[in-house]
């Protein structure tokens, strides 16, 4: 088979695979839902469709995050949106950590294993998104 | 869009088929570039351009419509 090389069908080979994956995704849906109301919450995540649904989301979470840094006016410096987010995110996994030590049957090290994990996955997005502003700024001082 | 590919391609004595096949589109890309129901980029503008030996504007260009807010 020859490459495709024509740029009006690449671009509609795309829009295929797009709506392809639109009903695919609600496929999946389907049976996730059907599985949720059939054997509940646990029975719903026992299928491998869950995974595979869950890190298409992540996914394309991420992937559109370069797009929105791209949509938001850059009034705001990169660095002064980071601490406001750390600072939030600081905030919240405290209070969790803090709920969680205090739960009946927790320890204080389960609520700084909580937070910390908490802290973590809160982290990587946002230290993503840090980069992709100030790429971003890069890009638009040269001119 | 509006263009003159159609004139432009008469003019140096080429079939759609063969325009296509010298910039490495299909046949239909070219019909609906001249029929103006397809936007081609900056590239294939270019290409279409050099194998018909006019200069961008000469093919592409169009006056911005008045009416327009």
């Amino acid at each position: 088979m020859k490459k495709i090389r024509d740029e009006r069908l690449i671009l509609k080979n795309l829009q295929n695979t797009r709506i392809a994956y639109l009903i695919q995704t609600v496929g999946i849906l389907g049976i996730l839902g059907y599985d949720l109301v059939t054997k509940g919450l646990d029975g719903m995540r026992e299928n491998p469709l869950w995974l595979a649904f869950m890190i298409t989301t992540v996914i394309s979470a991420y992937l559109s995050m370069s797009i929105s840094a791209d949509h938001e006016n850059n009034k705001k410096s990169p660095k002064k949106s980071l601490s406001i987010s750390l600072f939030v995110l600081v905030i919240i996994s405290t209070i969790v950590g803090f709920f969680v030590t205090f739960t009946e049957g927790f320890t204080i090290i389960d609520g700084v294993i909580m937070g910390g994990i908490l802290f973590i996955c809160g982290l990587v997005p946002l230290i993503y998104i840090y980069y992709l502003r100030t790429k971003r700024q890069d890009e638009n001082f040269v001119e | 869009m509006e263009n003159k590919v159609r004139i432009a391609r008469i003019q140096v004595n080429l079939t759609q088929q063969q325009l296509a096949e010298k910039i490495g589109v299909t046949r239909q890309t070219i019909s609906l570039i001249e029929k103006g129901k397809y936007n081609p980029t900056l590239k294939l503008c270019l290409d279409i351009c050099y194998t018909v030996n006019k200069r961008l504007d000469e093919i592409f260009w169009v006056e911005k419509e008045r009416d327009e807010k």
